[in-house]
C-alpha cells in the first residue's frame, strides 16, 4: 500500500470524530454568529433616524432646528428615511424648559437662539444633537450674512454641504477594486489568525492526547510517523477549511440580504491569492504545532509548549497591521521574508500592491521550502518524542532518539 | 519466521540489549521471560520498528521487517492504548483500516471479535465506558482484527481475572494452531508452562536460556525428588548421591539432587525402610529453571 492510505484513514477519523464533537459546533456556530453580528448591526441602528427632541425658550430658535435638520439630511439618498429629525417644544422659560430637560423629556433646550443647555457633554447623547445645532447657528450666521447680499438660504445650505471631493489612489487600478482586495485580504488575515490558534491548538493537544492515552504506540507499530503528523493536519485542516469557507459563505449571503454593505466586486485572483497563503499560512504552523505536541506527555503541559507559537502569530497579526499602514516599509519587507510572519504580511502588502514580483516569489519559496523542512525536522522530532512517555523531553533529545 | 538476531541496544549509559537473540516460527507459541527491566519491552518494540537497535538484526521469514511488513503483524504494547471518546467498533474497524482490511472486512471483522469477547452489545459504546477487562479485551481484538501473521503481546494477561485469562489463553491457543507465529510475555510462569511449547528468558538485556520448554527440563543438571514413608524420612538421604539440598516438611521430604544420580538403588533402600506412601522423582518446573537463569 502506497503511503497515503494510512494518511487519509487518519484524516478521515480526524474529520469524522472531531467534526461530531461539541468543540467543533459551537465554535462553527459562535463564528457564524459575529459575522452574522457584525453585518446585521449596522444596518439595524444605520437605516433609523437618529430623533432628538429640543425644547425652545424665546425667539429665534426656529431656524437654527431647520438648519439642522436641512444640514443633517443633506445627504441621505433619496426614498430612504431621513437621518435627523428634530421635534421643538415650546417652553414659556428657561426654568420649565432645563425642568424639562432634567426630567429626560427634552434633549436639548435652545435659548433665545444664542444659547444651548444640554445634560452634559461626557455622554455620546445630548452632545449629538448639541453639535448639531452648534452647526446650524453658525450657518445661520453665515446665512444672514450672505442674505443681506440677496441670496437665498436654500442655495446656502446647498454649498454648505457640497459633494465629497472625489478620491484618487496613485496606484494602478480602481480605488474601489483596491479597497475590496484590502478589506477582503484582511477578513482573510483574521480567519488566519483565529484558524492558527484554535486548530493548531486541536493539533497540539491531539498529538499530545494520542500520547498520553498511549494509543501513538499502537499506531506507530504500522504507520510512520509523518503518516500519523500529516493525517491529522490534513483532516484538522479540511475541517479549518470547510468553516472558513462556510463562514464567508454566510457572510456573502447575509450580506447580499442586507444590503448593508455595497459588496465590493470580488475579484477571484484576490481570493485565490488569498487561499493560497491561508494553506501555506496553516501548514507551517501546524507542523510546528503538531512537532511541539510530540515532546510533551501530559494535556496541561501542552499550553506551555503551545506558547512560542502563539507569540509568533500574534507577531504575525501584529505586523501585518502594520503593513497595512506602511506596506513597503522595512517591517512589512522583512516579515515577508520570515516564515512565521510571511503568510499574514504576503496577502495584505499583494492586495496594496505594494510587493514586487521577487519580493512575493522569494516569500513564496521560502514558505513551501520552510514547509518541507520543517516536516522533515517537525516529523523527526515528533517521531523521536512520541515514544518517549514522563515529562518533557527537550528538542535535541527528540531528535537524537528518532531512529529514521 | 520471526528472527531476532543479536540484538544491542543502550539509551545512553543504560544498556538495554546485550546480545538479544530468539526465533518464533509459524504454528509456534514463544514465552518470553525475564525480570522486570530486563528488555522485553525494548525487544519487542525493535520488532515493529519503534526503536531501531544499535546493532542486530529482525528479520521475517529470512528477510529484514519493512513497513509494509507491519501490516501483517499485530502488536499489543505493554501500556494499553485506545482512544478513550471513541467507540469500540468504530476503534477495531478504524485500525483495521490502517492494517489495510477493506471498509467492510474491518467492520465484520470487529464485530466478530467483539462477539469472540462477548462484547457484542457494547460495541457501539465509547472504550472508556468499559470496564478494565473489558477495555483489555477490546485492546487484544486490536491487536487481531485484521489476522495477522505474527502477534507480538506485551504482557497481554496482567492485570486479568481467572475467566479472562482464560479467554486469553484460547484465542493465543487458536492463533497458533492456525499457523500464526505468537510470542508474548508474562512473569506468570505456570501460564506460560501451560501454554507454551518454547520459552526464551532473557536477563539484563541478554537470552539466558531459550528452547523448547521440555528439553530445557530434560537438560536440567537437577531433578527434584519427593518422598513419603512411615518412619523417618530423613535418615535415608544418607544413602543419596548428589544431594544439593533438602527440605523436611513432617514425614514428606523434599530434595534437590543432581540430574546424573540414579535413584533406582534409593527407592529400593526406601522401600526397606517402610511403607512409601508417596515417591516422586520429576524434572526442575519453569518457576526453578527461570530463577537458575536470572540469578
Amino acid at each position: 500500500m502506497s503511503g497515503l492510505g494510512p494518511l487519509w484513514q487518519i484524516a478521515n477519523r480526524e474529520i469524522g470524530q472531531r467534526a461530531r464533537s461539541k468543540a467543533y459546533l459551537i465554535t462553527t456556530g459562535l463564528t457564524i454568529l459575529i459575522v452574522l453580528a457584525l453585518i446585521a448591526l449596522p444596518t439595524i441602528f444605520g437605516s433609523e433616524t437618529e430623533e432628538s427632541t429640543v425644547g425652545s425658550v424665546g425667539v429665534g430658535n426656529e431656524q437654527i432646528v431647520q438648519t439642522a435638520v436641512g444640514l443633517g439630511n443633506a445627504n441621505d439618498d433619496p426614498g430612504v428615511p431621513p437621518s435627523v429629525a428634530i421635534e421643538v417644544v415650546e417652553f414659556e422659560d428657561r426654568e420649565r424648559a432645563t425642568a424639562a430637560l432634567e426630567a429626560g423629556e427634552v434633549d436639548a433646550v435652545l435659548i433665545e437662539g444664542e444659547e444651548v443647555v444640554v445634560q452634559s457633554t461626557s455622554g455620546f447623547d445630548g452632545s449629538s444633537i448639541a453639535n448639531q445645532l452648534q452647526r446650524a447657528a453658525g450657518a445661520v450666521q453665515i446665512q444672514m450674512v450672505i442674505a443681506e447680499q440677496g441670496q437665498q438660504a436654500e442655495d446656502i445650505i446647498e454649498l454648505l454641504t457640497s459633494d465629497p471631493l472625489e478620491l484618487t489612489t496613485l496606484s494602478e487600478g480602481d480605488p474601489a477594486e483596491s479597497e475590496s482586495r484590502t478589506i477582503i485580504a484582511y477578513f482573510g488575515l483574521l480567519l488566519l489568525y483565529m484558524a492558527v490558534l484554535l486548530y493548531g491548538t486541536w493539533i497540539l493537544t491531539g498529538v499530545t492526547e494520542e500520547k498520553s492515552n498511549r494509543v501513538v504506540e499502537v499506531l506507530l507499530s504500522t504507520v510512520r510517523p509523518w503518516q500519523i503528523l500529516g493525517g491529522k493536519i490534513l483532516g484538522i485542516g479540511t475541517l479549518a477549511i470547510v468553516q472558513l469557507l462556510g463562514t464567508i459563505a454566510v457572510a456573502v449571503v447575509a450580506l447580499r440580504v442586507t444590503g448593508a454593505f455595497d459588496l465590493p466586486p470580488i475579484e477571484l485572483p484576490a481570493v485565490l491569492n488569498l487561499l493560497l497563503w491561508f494553506v501555506i499560512g496553516f501548514l507551517i504552523y501546524a507542523v510546528l504545532f503538531g512537532a511541539a505536541g510530540s515532546l510533551v506527555s501530559r494535556t496541561e503541559e501542552a499550553n506551555t509548549i503551545a506558547m512560542p507559537m502563539s507569540m509568533a502569530a500574534v507577531a504575525g497579526f501584529f505586523v501585518s497591521i502594520v503593513t497595512l499602514d506602511d506596506p513597503d516599509g522595512p517591517v512589512a519587507v522583512i516579515s515577508t521574508f520570515i516564515p512565521v510572519t510571511a503568510p499574514f504580511v504576503v496577502p495584505v502588502r499583494t492586495a496594496l500592491q505594494a510587493i514586487p514580483v521577487w519580493q512575493y516569489g522569494l516569500a513564496l519559496l521560502i514558505c513551501v521550502a520552510s514547509i518541507v523542512g520543517l516536516t522533515l525536522v517537525g516529523g523527526r522530532i515528533y517521531a523521536g518524542g512520541l515514544l518517549r512517555f514522563g515529562g518533557r523531553v527537550g528538542v535535541r533529545e527528540a531528535w537524537q532518539s528518532a531512529n529514521e | 519466521m520471526l528472527s531476532v538476531q543479536d540484538l544491542h541496544k543502550s539509551f545512553g549509559d543504560i544498556r538495554a540489549l546485550r546480545g538479544c537473540s530468539f526465533d518464533v516460527g509459524r504454528g509456534h507459541m514463544l514465552g518470553f521471560l525475564g525480570p522486570n527491566g530486563a528488555g522485553k519491552t525494548t525487544a519487542m518494540r525493535t520488532v515493529f520498528r519503534l526503536i531501531g537497535p544499535d546493532s542486530g538484526t529482525v528479520t521475517w521469514d529470512g528477510k529484514p521487517i519493512e513497513p509494509d511488513d507491519l501490516l501483517r503483524f499485530g502488536y499489543m504494547p505493554e501500556q494499553r492504548g485506545l482512544y478513550p471518546k471513541m467507540r469500540a467498533m468504530d476503534q477495531l474497524a478504524y485500525l483495521g483500516r490502517l492494517h489495510g482490511l477493506s471498509k467492510t472486512s474491518a467492520r465484520d471483522s470487529a464485530q466478530s471479535w467483539l462477539e469472540r469477547f462477548d462484547l457484542g452489545e457494547r460495541a457501539e459504546d465509547p472504550v472508556e465506558s468499559l470496564s478494565h477487562g473489558n477495555q483489555q479485551r477490546v485492546q487484544l481484538a486490536a491487536a487481531l482484527v485484521h489476522d495477522p501473521e505474527l502477534l507480538v503481546l506485551d504482557e497481554p494477561f496482567s492485570g486479568l481475572d481467572p475467566i479472562a485469562v482464560e479467554t486469553m489463553s484460547d484465542v493465543l491457543r487458536e492463533q497458533a494452531k492456525s499457523g500464526k507465529a505468537v510470542v508474548f510475555s508474562s512473569h506468570q510462569l505456570d501460564l506460560i508452562e501451560d501454554l507454551c511449547e518454547e520459552v526464551a528468558i532473557i536477563n539484563a538485556g541478554e537470552i539466558v536460556v531459550n528452547g523448547n520448554v521440555e528439553t530445557l527440563k530434560d537438560r536440567a543438571p537437577i531433578r527434584h525428588l519427593e518422598l513419603e514413608v512411615e518412619g523417618d524420612p530423613s535418615t535415608l538421604v544418607d544413602a543419596l548421591e548428589g544431594v544439593l539440598s533438602t527440605k523436611l516438611n513432617g514425614e514428606r521430604l523434599t530434595a534437590v539432587i543432581s540430574a546424573d544420580t540414579d535413584v533406582r538403588g534409593f527407592i529400593a533402600h526406601a522401600q526397606e525402610a517402610g511403607k512409601v506412601r508417596h515417591f516422586a522423582y520429576t524434572t526442575p518446573s519453569l518457576s526453578d529453571l527461570f530463577r537458575e537463569a536470572v540469578r
